[in-house]
């Protein structure tokens, strides 16, 4: 599994390509932890762009609910976006969608993060 | 560090040490196979989505309860979350045995006569790795009561706890209706949950058949 992190004004962008089973949950987890750590400090949002996810597994979904814990104790907006149709289908089945802010794509994401709270 | 299995165990023992009658039912035991999936899943054994439970290593774990289960896994073939959860049914009476003793032998409870008493009346569990932590009663009201996002072992705590009936032993009806939405946001963000909730709807639907037959 591959991470881009893009650090715009008002989010850092963080986007993954490839599965995110149980090999990759681990270091996946680590890297959203740090991305959150560092947007907390200049109070931006986090977005995870899925576009480029083809999976997830059980092992995958419990990183987006440790990283949505981590944004909330850090007091920031989090939310995901561009799931691909496999992913959605998880998250649908499995309620992510009603704990962690879901948009159709990443400009979504963007105008909700910038628009003040 | 309290399993979910042993957990979901202790949840089905009522304040006065009986254990609640909802542990007899086939709910509590696919919840329990269900903690263990997911035990399974977290120690790196196991992973599972929508279609199946995959294993990865069949490498014991040296925790009782959940070599049984993947020893199982790992003989049978390839099957969803849902139909493992039914297959493995008769497991769970040995898997609450083997929950119980470790329970005792850690000093979590103490047994008299056919009761088990909590060591502790704090009702917290003994300090293990230097850390104290709240019963899993405690921390699922708190949770049910609180905006807080669960963490991964209380949602599926929480989902299992709900799948498996466990809730009426500690909460009343009326109180389950007014924290329903709650329980519906932060009870299993985990697909083994989903998976073991799936396989109880099948039994259910199975056995009212099963029934609505025999009447002709």
């Amino acid at each position: 599994m591959n991470t881009t992190i893009e650090t715009l004004d008002s989010a850092t962008i963080v986007k993954a390509t490839g599965r995110l089973d149980f090999e990759a949950s681990a270091s996946f987890q680590k890297e959203l932890e740090q991305a959150i750590a560092n947007a907390a400090a200049r109070k931006a949002a986090v977005a995870i762009n899925c576009e480029g996810i083809e999976y997830v597994s059980s092992a995958g979904l419990r990183v987006f609910l440790v990283a949505a814990r981590a944004a909330k104790s850090a007091a920031i907006g989090f939310g995901v976006c561009s799931l691909t149709a496999g992913v959605k289908e998880v998250f649908d089945i499995s309620g992510f969608g009603r704990i962690i802010d879901v948009f159709p794509d990443q400009a979504a994401a963007l105008a909700k993060f910038s628009t003040p709270a | 560090m309290i399993s979910l299995t042993e957990e979901l165990v202790l949840l089905a023992i009522e304040d006065d040490g009986k254990i609640a009658y909802t542990a007899g039912s086939p709910g509590f035991a696919m919840a329990l196979i269900g903690a263990c999936l997911v035990e399974l899943n977290i120690l790196g054994r196991i992973d599972a989505d929508l279609d199946a439970v995959n294993v990865l290593s069949t490498e014991p774990t040296g925790i009782e309860t959940l070599d049984a289960i993947l020893k199982q896994l790992g003989a049978g073939p390839k099957r969803p979350v849902r139909t493992w959860s039914r297959e493995l049914q008769p497991i769970c009476n040995e898997l609450v045995k083997l929950s119980l003793r470790s329970l005792l032998q850690r000093g979590v409870l103490q047994q008299t006569e056919a009761r088990f008493l909590w060591a502790l009346r704090s009702r917290r569990y003994p300090m293990i790795d230097g850390k104290e932590q709240k019963e899993a009663k405690l921390r699922i009201i708190s949770m049910l009561l609180s905006t807080e996002l669960p963490t991964p072992h209380d949602t599926v705590l929480i989902g299992l706890a709900v799948a498996g009936g466990l809730l009426e032993s500690f909460l009343t009806r009326a109180q389950i209706a007014q924290l329903a939405d709650r329980i519906g946001v932060v009870g299993g963000l985990d697909l083994v949950v989903r998976g073991v909730e799936a396989a109880i709807r099948d039994d259910a639907e199975l056995r009212a058949r099963v029934m609505m037959m025999s009447v002709h």
